[in-house]
């Protein structure tokens, strides 16, 4: 029998990703694992599943979904729900696992996990800031110390990493994009109030630099590394890379923290990551469960955090045994990873994400006033969970 | 034998000759293009496959319409196109004199001039992206110094001056294009009427208006023609520029059809957005070439 997985395959991703389905095929002398090798990109990756799903293949039997997908898949029905393996999910992250759901039924398992976090130069703030303000404060006396240029670096960029900033403030402020309803609340005062803060800090008198608006994660770590901020909102995969003092000038200055919320609120981040889910047309799922059973089992998720430095998904897991496992300090990452929030866990994700990213980026950059923007940006949003027939009910 | 007769005779012969290159343009022109209209006609999100895929006529289109971010990319396709072309039209027409007159090293002066259009759009947009970067950008940096522009002006981030580096390496990019065609043009022109002017006692100027710039202008024409064409399908600079923002203040209609297909894969949409490029770009070429050709047979009858 032959079973296909398909998902990141490049570097020390693929490497680990080798050795553990070869691993799995040893212990299955029967099974043969083939490996289905996708794009990186993560948009055209999601791009060849749909084709895939669509014309209802059979293979990939095992699929690598990103965090923001399995909604859509599991609405299409394209990814099989996993009660009738009864899975044990007692020690997964509540956030992955709430990504995992669609109408309360569990399509996917949480594979590794990504969170928003605040990096921090502690040669200019000895203590991470605990709210909002205490980082504006610490952001603007480096400013007008000359210290550095800007004071905090975030990713601007009209792109879906722009969402993740946008539900970092929103957090923040005690707001949200969709509610636990499904409604549509992005255009309420708190989520006003966000945007209007981040327009303030990318804004002529704020504290991030207007190119921000511009770039990506890989454009903000460089201008931090390169001394241009004290404060830098990133991914855990920045850490070694800062570190390295032949390639970054703020190496051994720097330290990471959770990204802190307003006045009492509790700390922010974004929840990224992948899950594994099961093709719909699988001819082996009951095998392509075991597959995804051995993979999300805690010594293959150590395993890929020592060697791919990407996080594990079950909280049991960040002990001493991930002290020195992992290429990041753990404490931080962990409370950050207890408090992150999932972008909205809908089907029509990547429709309601673009509709938000132009009106954002309208008011970012100064085109829009941030009301209006989100008005604008709810309106179009309702009419997408309109017409895919996902309205809740009881709304227009 | 009269000629219709020689004609029938011969039909047979030319359907058969013609009969692959017919089959050609059916399958990659015809037959995608109807495929594509057909689609445009339905209802049919890749995400959404329980709404099936129902015919809604006109919706699409509709729908465009009413479509403000639609609308917005309209106007900033024509937009790009009348601010870009002109400009590649008078330049190209200046390099052309110039290589036109070059006595020494007319190959190597030519080759110079056509560089940038043999480098891939791509690489050009990406070329201008980081000449007009804030942080390390050449010609930022000289605009600062120059004090034209503030310290810290970033091009990218301001919805018009955005515009500026996509025009500035479109025009880059596709005047020598156009400088070509121009010069093949000024080689068809009889030195001897030039000769002849002069004789008369006509200056340069006077030979240019009267001499140089009519035999020039069905190249004039042609080159237009092309360079619209190409305008009103803007995809590469803006995808690697800018991608259409800050905002969508730089998104072409093409950019905006790929987005509704390729990231939203709402494929009825795309497609109807799609048929809204050609069909634009289509009637450009009919009534440029209708007006345009109509005068330049006048001339030559």
């Amino acid at each position: 029998m032959a079973l296909t997985f398909s998902g990141s395959s490049l570097g020390a991703e693929g490497a680990v990703l080798r050795s553990q389905l070869d691993r799995f095929a040893a212990a299955h002398p029967d099974v043969r694992v083939e490996l289905r090798v996708t794009p990186d990109s993560a948009d055209q990756r999601h791009q060849l599943y749909v084709q895939w799903l669509n014309a209802q293949s059979a293979a990939p039997d095992v699929l690598q979904l990103d965090v923001v997908w399995t909604a859509e898949f599991a609405g299409a029905g394209w990814i099989l729900p996993l009660e009738r393996f009864a899975p044990e999910v007692g020690d997964f992250f509540p956030a992955a696992l709430e990504a995992s759901r669609w109408r309360s039924r569990l399509y996917a398992l949480p594979w590794f996990v990504d969170v928003g976090l605040l990096y921090f130069r502690n040669d200019l703030a000895p203590e991470p800031p605990r709210t909002l303000d205490e980082l504006d404060r610490a952001a603007r006396r480096s400013i007008e110390a000359g210290h550095t240029r800007s004071g905090l670096l975030w990713q601007g960029a009209r792109y879906e990493g722009l969402i993740a900033v946008f539900v970092e403030y929103l957090a923040a402020f005690g707001g949200g994009i969709l509610g636990s309803d499904g409604r549509v609340i992005v255009d309420e005062p708190e989520a006003v109030d966000a945007l209007s803060r981040m327009r303030r800090d990318v804004g002529p008198d704020g504290i991030v630099t207007r190119s921000a608006l511009n770039w990506r994660e890989e454009e903000v770590r460089l201008a931090f590394q390169n001394g241009g901020a004290v404060f830098m909102r990133n991914w855990p995969y920045a850490w070694p890379l800062l570190q390295d003092p032949a390639r970054s000038r703020v190496a051994g200055r720097v330290a990471v923290a959770p990204l802190p919320g307003r006045d009492g609120r509790p700390p922010v981040a974004a929840l990224g990551g992948a899950q594994l889910a099961i093709n719909a047309h699988s001819a082996h799922p009951q095998l392509a469960w075991m597959l995804v059973e051995f993979l999300t089992a805690p010594e293959q998720m150590l395993e890929r955090a020592r060697l791919a430095a990407q996080l594990p998904a079950r909280p049991s897991l960040y002990d001493e045994r991930l002290d020195g496992a992992l290429p990041i300090p753990v404490p931080p990452v962990r409370q950050a990873l207890e408090h992150a929030v999932p972008r909205p866990v809908t089907p029509v994700y990547s429709e309601l994400s673009e509709i938000l990213q132009v009106a954002i980026h309208r008011a970012l950059s100064g085109q829009q006033a941030p009301a209006a923007a989100l008005s604008e940006a709810a309106a179009a949003m309702r009419n997408v969970l309109a017409r895919s027939g996902l309205s809740p009910s009881g709304t227009p | 034998m009269t000629n219709a007769a020689h004609d029938r005779r011969d039909l047979p012969l030319a359907v058969l000759l013609m009969l692959p290159a017919l089959c050609l343009v059916l399958v990659v022109g015809l037959v995608p293009m109807a495929m594509t209209v057909w689609e445009a006609l339905h209802g049919r999100d890749l995400r959404l496959p329980w709404l099936g895929r129902p015919f809604v006529g006109l919706a699409n289109f509709v729908e465009a319409a009413g479509d403000s971010r639609f609308v917005d990319a309209l106007g900033h396709t024509v937009a790009f196109a009348l601010a870009s072309v002109p400009i590649e039209i008078a330049l190209g027409a200046a390099l052309a004199l110039v290589m036109h007159a070059a006595v020494r090293a007319r190959g190597a002066i030519r080759a110079a001039a056509l560089l940038p259009w043999t480098i891939p759009t791509v690489v050009a947009a990406l070329i201008w992206r980081f000449l007009f970067d804030a942080q390390t950008g050449v010609l930022t940096r000289l605009l600062q110094s120059t004090g034209i522009t503030s310290a810290g002006f970033d091009w990218f981030v301001h919805p018009l001056a955005a515009w500026v580096p996509i025009v500035a390496a479109d025009v880059w990019k596709t005047t020598p294009f156009v400088a070509i065609l121009m010069l093949a043009g000024l080689q068809t022109i009889d030195p001897s009427l030039d000769d002849a002017a002069r004789m008369d006692g006509a200056g340069p100027l006077r030979r240019f208006f009267t001499i140089t710039l009519p035999l020039l202008w069905p190249s004039i024409v042609v080159a237009t023609a092309f360079r619209v064409l190409d305008a009103l399908r803007l995809f590469d600079l803006a995808y690697v520029m800018t991608g259409g923002g800050p905002g969508t203040s730089t998104e072409p209609l093409s950019l905006y059809a790929f987005a509704a297909l390729m990231q939203r894969l709402r494929f009825g949409y795309g497609a109807a957005l799609s048929i809204t490029v050609f069909v634009l770009t289509f009637a450009f070429a009919l009534i440029w070439i209708r007006s345009m050709g109509r005068t330049l047979a006048g001339e030559r009858s």
